[in-house]
């Protein structure tokens, strides 16, 4: 049974690019990965293909053509398996709708989210439909990561998931601080994980590197595979990899996340 | 490369609901009670009929605010409700376009409530261009819930891809848009049909009816044959019907059996069984193979129910009289070949329900009009 984990958090704090460098750290440390793009901008693969954009499945259903499995999945940094579900542009039809039907062509099509070790879902930043659960309703996922930011709003963002999660009795394995240089943000983090019913997993700090390397098509652990936040990323590639145990979490109420970043 | 499926050609015609496919297929598995989630005009007019038929069909109800904050809790209550009020023995849950598309789970609502007896949970929606899905699905769920086996599963998804087939082919789909066209007129197509029987020629007379709508067609192959004795030309009939009483879901075997009755008791010989109920997209070729074999050299066929089924090979230099109760397809018989095409309108409703076969206008025509013969 492989790993399946799915990344929340609000929009623009940083899973894909910790999906994608978790992806590669894993793939460094032999582990066979595979990573689902569930955002309808399909930009979960891109640095484990050098900055190549994949066909996305429902770009392939739109066509109407026999889709095999040699069409979704393809091959990126030392051997990742990328899938990209795709979807419609900003302002038209039901991206949600996308990952139901993706989602539930992969389960017949494809045996990459089988035989592997770990499979992961990067999913868009707001749960803000029934479509984007679409992964842990239909039994695809096994684990659940928040990440967040110090600042208030990710934090909103993230107890907001929570309450989402723990309407569907769905365990939180932790919580990943993504650094955005705010005041005393691993001890805010680390707080509110714990009050969750949580634990602060990684605390990833800012680093320019992460966005040069993007910026040309690469992880960083491709692109600067000795450097510190590659480290940092290697870290918490073997954190997940660790037998972890979930807990339904306990979302807390607006007031008490106020003062929480006020610490 | 992936491999590029030849594009559908856009048919303009509304086509038949997948939605009321799977209501018409948990019908034929003998479900008591389905729940429709879903809008409350969600396919009305025909979980209306199917009332007639024995199985209540109710509704969520679902509105702006069950589509935007999610319809778990009024499944919930309903699928509550029906278990008091109604009792059943075997529930069917099935999805709508408006559910669907929000990503409704069945399977939650089931769960909470914990039913007693099976639930057959359909996630299907409108959204596809055959409506052989919608049965497909539904008997996916049955599959899962053991109501049906692997083999009879297998076997209703064959006869599903050729009744698709047959569409495409010379059915509702074979065209981009298909005019409703009421047919020949009854009149002159029974007088001409009656002025062959007097004159000693030899016919055919099929039945190749789907399903139910068979208590109604059945009723033109019984006057066809009827007539016949009654000029004293009745060996020169051959009937062939589609009412195997071994084969089909429950519902369709018992109505084999009981049209069988019916048509026995009024001295209605069997000389071929073609098929089942439900086997209509290929009893079509069991016949044309027979007519090929022993009866090629006949002047005329009656082809009652689903005549676009049957190849024209054996038949193309026949006089064809087919009935059918579809009006999109009277073009497509007519581009075949087939001489006269009847119209039997609004057939399906005036077939549910019922245990007997059902007097037919075209039937009735004949009947009145050999009177004078």
């Amino acid at each position: 049974m492989p790993k399946q984990i799915a990344i929340y958090g609000k929009g623009g704090i940083g899973k894909s690019s910790t999906a994608s460098n978790v992806a590669a750290a894993c793939t460094d440390e032999g582990y066979r990965v595979t990573i689902i793009g569930c955002d309808p901008k399909s930009d979960s693969s891109i640095t484990l293909l050098q900055g190549r954009r994949i066909p996305t499945i429902m770009d392939l259903m739109r066509e109407d053509v026999d889709i095999k499995e040699e069409d979704i999945v393809f091959i990126g940094y030392k051997g990742v398996k990328c899938v990209e579900i795709g979807g419609p542009e900003p302002g038209i039809g039901c991206a949600g709708r996308g990952i139901i039907v993706a989602i539930s062509m992969l389960k017949k099509l494809s045996s990459a989210i089988e035989d592997t070790d770990l499979v992961i879902y990067d999913v868009p930043g707001d749960i803000v439909c029934g479509g984007f659960v679409a992964p842990v309703k239909k039994g695809l996922v096994n684990e659940t990561y928040v990440l967040t930011s110090g600042e208030y709003m990710p934090l909103y963002a993230a107890n907001n998931i929570c309450k989402g999660l723990a309407r569907l009795d769905v365990a939180l394995n932790g919580v990943i601080c993504n650094s955005r240089d705010a005041q005393n943000e691993e001890i805010i983090v680390s707080e509110f994980a714990k009050e969750i019913g949580s634990q602060l997993l990684a605390f990833i700090p800012k680093d320019v590197l992460v966005q040069t390397c993007e910026r040309d098509g690469f992880s960083v652990i491709e692109k600067a595979p000795d450097s510190e936040i590659a480290g940092v990323y290697r870290k918490l590639a073997r954190s997940i990899m660790e037998k972890r145990v979930g807990k339904i979490p306990e979302p807390l109420d607006d007031k008490r996340l106020r003062e929480l970043t006020r610490i | 490369m992936p491999v590029k499926k030849e594009k559908e050609p856009l048919i303009m015609h509304p086509r038949p609901s997948s939605i009321v496919a799977a209501l018409y297929t948990l019908r034929d598995l003998d479900t008591d009670v389905v729940i429709l989630h879903g809008p409350p005009g969600c396919s009305f007019k025909h979980a209306r009929l199917l009332e007639e038929d024995g199985m209540r069909v109710v509704t969520t109800s679902l509105d702006e605010t069950g589509f935007v904050f999610g319809g778990k809790d009024a499944l919930v209550e309903v699928l509550q409700k029906v278990i008091e009020r109604f009792k059943p023995k075997r529930i069917g849950i099935v999805g709508t376009c408006a559910s669907m598309i929000i990503g409704e789970e069945l399977h939650e609502a089931v769960i909470e409530v914990q039913p007693d007896v099976p639930v057959i949970e359909v996630e299907v929606h409108a959204g596809y261009r055959d409506n052989t899905q919608g049965v497909i699905i539904a008997l996916e769920s049955a599959l899962a819930c053991g109501i049906i086996s692997e083999t009879e599963f297998e076997r209703q998804k064959a006869l599903l891809k050729e009744a698709t087939m047959v569409e495409k082919r010379h059915g509702a789909a074979s065209k981009e848009y298909l005019e409703p066209n009421r047919g020949d007129l009854k009149y002159k197509v029974a007088g001409r049909l009656l002025e062959l029987i007097k004159q000693g020629k030899k016919g055919i007379n099929i039945l190749n009816a789907k399903k139910e709508t068979a208590f109604m067609f059945a009723d033109i192959n019984l006057a066809v044959a009827e007539i016949a004795q009654k000029l004293g030309f009745g060996s020169n009939i051959i009937n062939m019907v589609n009412l195997d009483i071994n084969v089909g879901l429950p519902k369709n075997r018992r109505n084999a059996r009981e049209i069988k009755d019916d048509l026995s008791q009024k001295g209605f010989e069997f000389h071929h069984i073609i098929g089942g109920l439900d086997e209509y997209p290929i009893a079509g070729n069991t016949a044309s193979q027979i007519i090929g074999e022993k009866y090629s050299d006949y002047d005329f066929a009656v082809i009652a129910g689903v005549p676009h089924a049957l190849p024209m090979d054996n038949i193309k230099n026949m006089e064809l009289f087919s009935i059918t109760n579809g009006p999109r397809q009277v073009v497509p018989l007519k581009e075949m070949g087939h001489t006269y095409v009847v119209v039997e309108i609004d057939l399906h409703p005036k077939t549910l329900g019922v245990s007997h076969i059902v007097e037919s206008e075209f039937g009735a025509t004949l009947r009145e009009m050999a009177k004078d013969a």
